[in-house]
């Protein structure tokens, strides 16, 4: 029906939104007046509620009015107001679907206004929204619902976190998402998910867990949405907390506007609050980040899921889901596989259809292989795929691309499981080192050198090269069995536990020599090794820095042996980190022994930590840095933190291909200004201030003048007397002295 | 000097011809007008091409609409006159029945202009009263949305209209769901007699907020006349029912026959939803007697003692008020002494 619009004179005197702005003033003088208006929504309520779907636009308008004023005062009148929120659930939930659009904007967002005023509570809120938003056919009112809803329980966890409120909410969507497998109505549920994980509002394992039932539903779109939230919700979350502190203010820029112009109040103001800002904003830099663990950390029983996520959506050879999404739950599966290093044997097997050059989007599947591979995956499994790979890719005939992307893949997957290439196959490839393409050059190199670190026995003698052919002959480079893992331990705990003996023997002596009386007491206290003192960091930071020059200065004078001792301890320390090298093996062996005696008999206190830092940092200056292993560990945290991509497989093929002019150009184009026409930089320059609304100089203001204005004193000046012009000048020097003409020196 | 070109130019520009290139399309004429838009809906100026529609049932139901949608006062009111002319004449023609002019009209019981309330008032007491009678709910319905209007006009005006509700269907009035409470609650909003929100304003200290300033601007004129209806809803509230005459089949009638009325279980609710104590319906004397007494009673002998002190126009209302009072409640005590 066409709406009729009120003119302005049909109006009557009082219309509701002064009324509503008069009761909001006086609540107590017009309860009278919002009784009326109370009873007039009640009975256009029941004109309503007769018959929804009929009502006339006048009618809806009017109802629609009244909603807004009950809505906007119902906090003023909680006796009157008590069951209009029901009225509006009621409204919301039976006819949502055939109410005016209008009308139901109101009413939902009269809802969220009765909750913004604390008439009712988050969760009532929620629990009436949430069902209609499932089940609707508007878009425009579950746009309406999902923002309503995100903004609600951000507003609600914003100054603590609301944990009850959270815990039903979770619990609705985790029945959302397994009481239906089929449905879609699950997106709903993976969409809220992520958007308050980016948010960071849920960080916790349950909201994983709802994600995690959402992986294995049964419907595309849901399982799509929980697999990306895992794969991308972490970095999502990131890049939020960047963004939110990327407006930064130039504080510099601030104070110099403060100085030009002229000074009043406001900005005086303005530049408190930037100052403020800054201050707040520099505050909660310094200040210790929410330890947040990702999703893949906090799922429960990773084993268990990846096996179902694999059985139920790869292995299953019913399932249609398009190749994209296979591959997304793949990188999924094999991320978890790799970061958790589990075992699931038969995804390798798998593995094998899949590894021919035709296969569309066969670098993903070689990335994928390589992220399940770790050092727990029996060699056996992997060999045949490395050999079919090798097979399938890495001939003289197959293309260049074809062939680096297969030696890569390859090194991809040794650099986690090194024993999985037999001799004959790794001498192989790395022959094609000879190969006439860059791509496949480099990619064999790398395996090469790889080997060199890893596994220099299986490499020919002269494609060892000297650190490895050395470290082979000394016997530091030492082949490590299956399954065999690295020791742990605390990195420079030997430093440390040297460092407190040298302490106490130098107290010792000092006592010694000032008192023999005493030493009794004190030696049981420095027995125990622990001074109440000495726990705090701060306070054997600077303790220790004058006991630190007093030791080298005291045994320079008095103890010669422990001098010697302490010099050569220091040297050989690295390398007892490292575990390596010529020293006397008997004298490392005892020492091992001693630290492990620090670590497991004593406390280490927050000092000792400190200084352990301290003392770390001295032996690394010392120590020439040559660690070969460290960019195989930087690969692996890499490979944890991140997981391997397509792009890293396909990396190697890049670099023999030459760029076209087009890519050329638009690399050098890339962060440049746009210029459409030919234009100089000068100009481009004006343009740009001009279109931010920025003034000119006065330079350019006087340049642009009008002839005609300037040609006048430009004559004047020629015909003035000398007295004129000498005045002119002076009054300019007098001008100039004191400030300019705006006197600003004063 | 560089202007005086640059003007010379300027001007030479106005009749310069553009030049036609070989493979280039032809420009566009200055005074061209591009056509190629698209529109969604279809707006019509003129909304009736020919002035005397021929079929005459036509014309009555364009009227009908026009009485809603019409935007300027003048043309609603017409319209409704044209429609008022059609029910009276002899023989009425009512092409669309009288629900069908209930349903469309009734929200015009709360339009902004006074002419066309008058007219409605005109229109509606050239209704039918039988088959008003099935419609009171919902009319009560509107009539309460217009005495609490905020317009003083329009709850002026809605009383005319429940004065002639109460002559064409009195009994339906006072019986029907919510009709007996909830317009009472409106007439004690109206008249500012309101025991819960008048104990909300004054209970915390000695002096007294104004009487509703709404309804009382217009002066003692308008609260004579609210009470004056008031007290005809309480007299036809009150009226004691005639007893039915004997007829010999009425025990047959009730068991085996349909119904006469329109929706003769209503006071068993049903389908609808469950009502509470106002919305309740109160279909004889003696129930709404005593829903009046508990509720009511006290609260408009307070207001009417009050208007009798004012003395005047509202003084003799409320004189009037009083007696119909008395007379109903007399009644009650003697029914129940006996």
């Amino acid at each position: 029906m066409v709406k009729r619009k009120v003119a302005a004179l049909e109006k009557v005197e009082a219309d509701l939104v002064s009324l509503q702005y008069k009761i909001r003033r006086d609540p107590r003088s017009y309860a009278q007046e919002f009784f009326d208006q109370w009873l007039a929504y009640d009975a256009q309520r029941q004109i309503f509620i007769s018959s929804p779907a009929t009502a006339s636009s006048e009618d809806v308008k009017k109802f629609h009015d009244l909603v807004d004023l009950v809505a906007h005062v119902a906090d003023l009148y909680p006796d009157l107001t008590a069951p209009f929120p029901d009225h509006l659930k009621e409204l919301l939930n039976q006819h949502h679907a055939t109410l005016d659009k209008e009308l139901r904007e109101k009413v939902v967002g009269s809802l969220v206004l009765l909750r913004r005023k604390d008439v009712i509570d988050s969760t009532s809120l929620l629990t009436t929204l949430f069902p209609i938003l499932i089940s609707t056919p508007s878009k425009t009112l579950r746009s309406l619902l999902y923002t309503k809803i995100i903004s609600d329980l951000r507003e609600s966890n914003s100054k603590a976190t609301n944990h009850r409120l959270n815990r039903t909410i979770q619990t609705v969507l985790h029945n959302l998402v397994t009481s239906d497998r089929t449905s879609t109505k699950g997106m709903w549920a993976t969409r809220i998910t992520r958007e308050l994980w980016r948010r960071q509002i849920w960080t916790d394992a349950r909201p994983c867990d709802v994600m995690k039932e959402a992986c294995l539903s049964d419907n595309e779109k849901v399982v799509v949405g929980g697999v990306r939230f895992f794969l991308g919700g972490d970095k999502e979350r990131e890049e939020l907390e960047d963004d939110s502190s990327g407006d930064e203010i130039d504080l510099k820029k601030v104070k110099h506007q403060g100085t030009i112009n002229k000074k009043t109040k406001k900005r005086q103001k303005a530049y408190e609050r930037a100052l403020e800002k800054v201050k707040r904003q520099e505050r909660k830099k310094s200040a210790p980040s929410p330890l947040n663990f990702s999703a893949l950390h906090l799922i429960h029983d990773p084993q268990g899921f990846a096996e179902k996520l694999f059985q139920k959506h790869l292995q299953n050879a019913k399932n249609k889901f398009s190749l994209d999404n296979k591959l997304l739950i793949l990188q999924l599966v094999t991320r978890l596989v790799g970061l958790h290093k589990l075992t699931i044997i038969s995804l390798y097997s798998w593995f094998v259809r899949y590894l021919t050059p035709k296969q569309t989007n066969v670098t993903s599947f070689l990335a994928s292989l390589a992220q399940a591979t770790h050092n727990l995956v029996p060699p056996d499994v992997l060999e045949p795929l490395i050999v079919k790979i090798a097979n399938e890719f890495v001939s003289e005939a197959s293309a260049s691309e074809v062939a680096a992307a297969g030696i890569n893949a390859i090194r991809e997957v040794a650099l986690r499981q090194p024993l999985c290439v037999n001799e004959t196959l790794l001498q192989d490839l790395v022959m094609y080192q000879k190969s006439k393409d860059k791509g496949v050059v480099m990619a064999a190199k790398g395996l090469q050198s790889l080997y060199r670190e890893v596994y220099p026995e299986l490499l020919q003698k002269k494609y060892r090269g000297k650190e490895a052919t050395m470290g082979l002959r000394s016997g530091e480079v030492k082949q490590r069995k299956f399954g065999e893992e690295e020791e742990g331990g605390i990195e420079g705990i030997e430093l440390l536990e040297k460092y407190k003996e040298e302490q106490k023997r130098q107290k010792q002596a000092e006592q010694a020599a000032a008192n023999d009386g005493d030493v009794k007491d004190k030696d049981d206290e420095d027995e125990d090794g622990f001074n109440s003192s000495d726990w705090e960091v701060g306070s054997t930071e600077s303790e220790s820095s004058t006991g630190w020059i007093d030791v080298s200065s005291e045994s320079e004078s008095e103890d010669e042996p422990a001098k010697k001792r302490l010099r050569r301890d220091s040297s050989d320390v690295p390398d007892l980190v490292d575990t390596s090298k010529e020293t006397d093996s008997s004298a490392a062996a005892a020492e091992a022994t001693r630290i492990s005696k620090l670590a497991t008999t004593s406390i280490l206190t927050p000092a000792d930590l400190a200084k352990l830092a301290e003392l770390r940092r001295e032996a690394k200056i010392d120590k020439a840095l040559g660690n070969q292993s460290k960019r195989k560990k930087e690969l692996i945290q890499k490979h944890i933190d991140e997981g391997l991509t397509a792009e890293d497989i396909e990396l190697p093929a890049q670099l023999g291909k030459k760029t076209t002019k087009e890519e050329r150009i638009a690399l050098a184009k890339e962060g440049k200004p746009g210029r459409e026409e030919h234009k100089s930089t000068q100009a481009i320059r004006k343009a740009k201030k001009e279109a931010e609304g920025k003034s000119t100089t006065n330079r350019e203001k006087a340049r642009k003048k009008n002839f005609l204005m300037t040609v006048g004193k430009a004559r004047a000046k020629h015909k003035r007397s000398l007295v004129e012009t000498r005045k002119t000048l002076r009054a300019h020097i007098a001008r100039s002295k004191s400030g300019g003409r705006r006197r600003n020196g004063l | 000097m560089g202007s005086s070109t640059k003007k010379k130019k300027e001007k030479k520009k106005d009749f310069q011809k553009p030049k036609l290139k070989v493979g280039k399309a032809k420009p566009k004429a200055a005074n061209f007008t591009d056509t190629s838009f698209k529109s969604k809906s279809i707006v019509v100026n003129q909304q009736v091409l020919s002035a005397d529609a021929s079929d005459p049932t036509e014309q009555f139901k364009q009227n009908l609409s026009l009485a809603i949608t019409a935007k300027s006062d003048n043309q609603r009111r017409d319209a409704l006159a044209y429609v008022t002319n059609q029910l009276s004449a002899t023989p009425p023609n009512n092409p669309v029945g009288t629900s069908g002019i209930l349903t469309k009209l009734l929200p015009l019981i709360s339009d902004g202009s006074a002419s066309v309330r008058t007219q409605l008032l005109k229109l509606f007491r050239a209704l039918p009263p039988l088959e008003v009678r099935p419609h009171t709910e919902k009319i009560l319905m509107y009539v309460r949305g217009g005495m609490t209007h905020l317009s003083n006009d329009i709850r002026t005006d809605t009383l005319s209209i429940l004065e002639w509700l109460l002559e064409v269907a009195g009994d339906e009035t006072v019986s029907c769901p919510g009709g007996w409470l909830k317009t009472l609650n409106s007439f004690s909003s109206m008249l500012g007699w309101n025991p819960s929100v008048g104990s909300a304003i004054t209970s915390k200290g000695w002096t007294s907020a104004s009487k509703t300033t709404l309804g009382t601007k217009k002066g003692p004129e308008a609260q004579a006349r609210q009470i004056q209806v008031l007290a005809k809803f309480l007299q036809t509230g009150f009226r004691p029912e005639a007893p039915a005459p004997y007829s010999p089949g009425a025990y047959w009638d009730n068991i085996y026959r349909l119904p006469g009325t329109p929706t003769p279980f209503a006071y068993l609710n049903l389908f609808g939803m469950p009502r509470d104590e106002d919305s309740e319906m109160y279909p004889d004397r003696i129930s709404r007697q005593r829903a009046f007494d508990a509720k009511w009673r006290a609260a408009i002998s307070a207001g009417m003692e009050e208007a009798r002190k004012e003395g005047g126009m509202v003084g003799r209302a409320a004189a009037t008020l009083d007696r119909a009072l008395t007379a109903g409640l007399e009644r009650e005590v003697s029914e129940q002494a006996a």
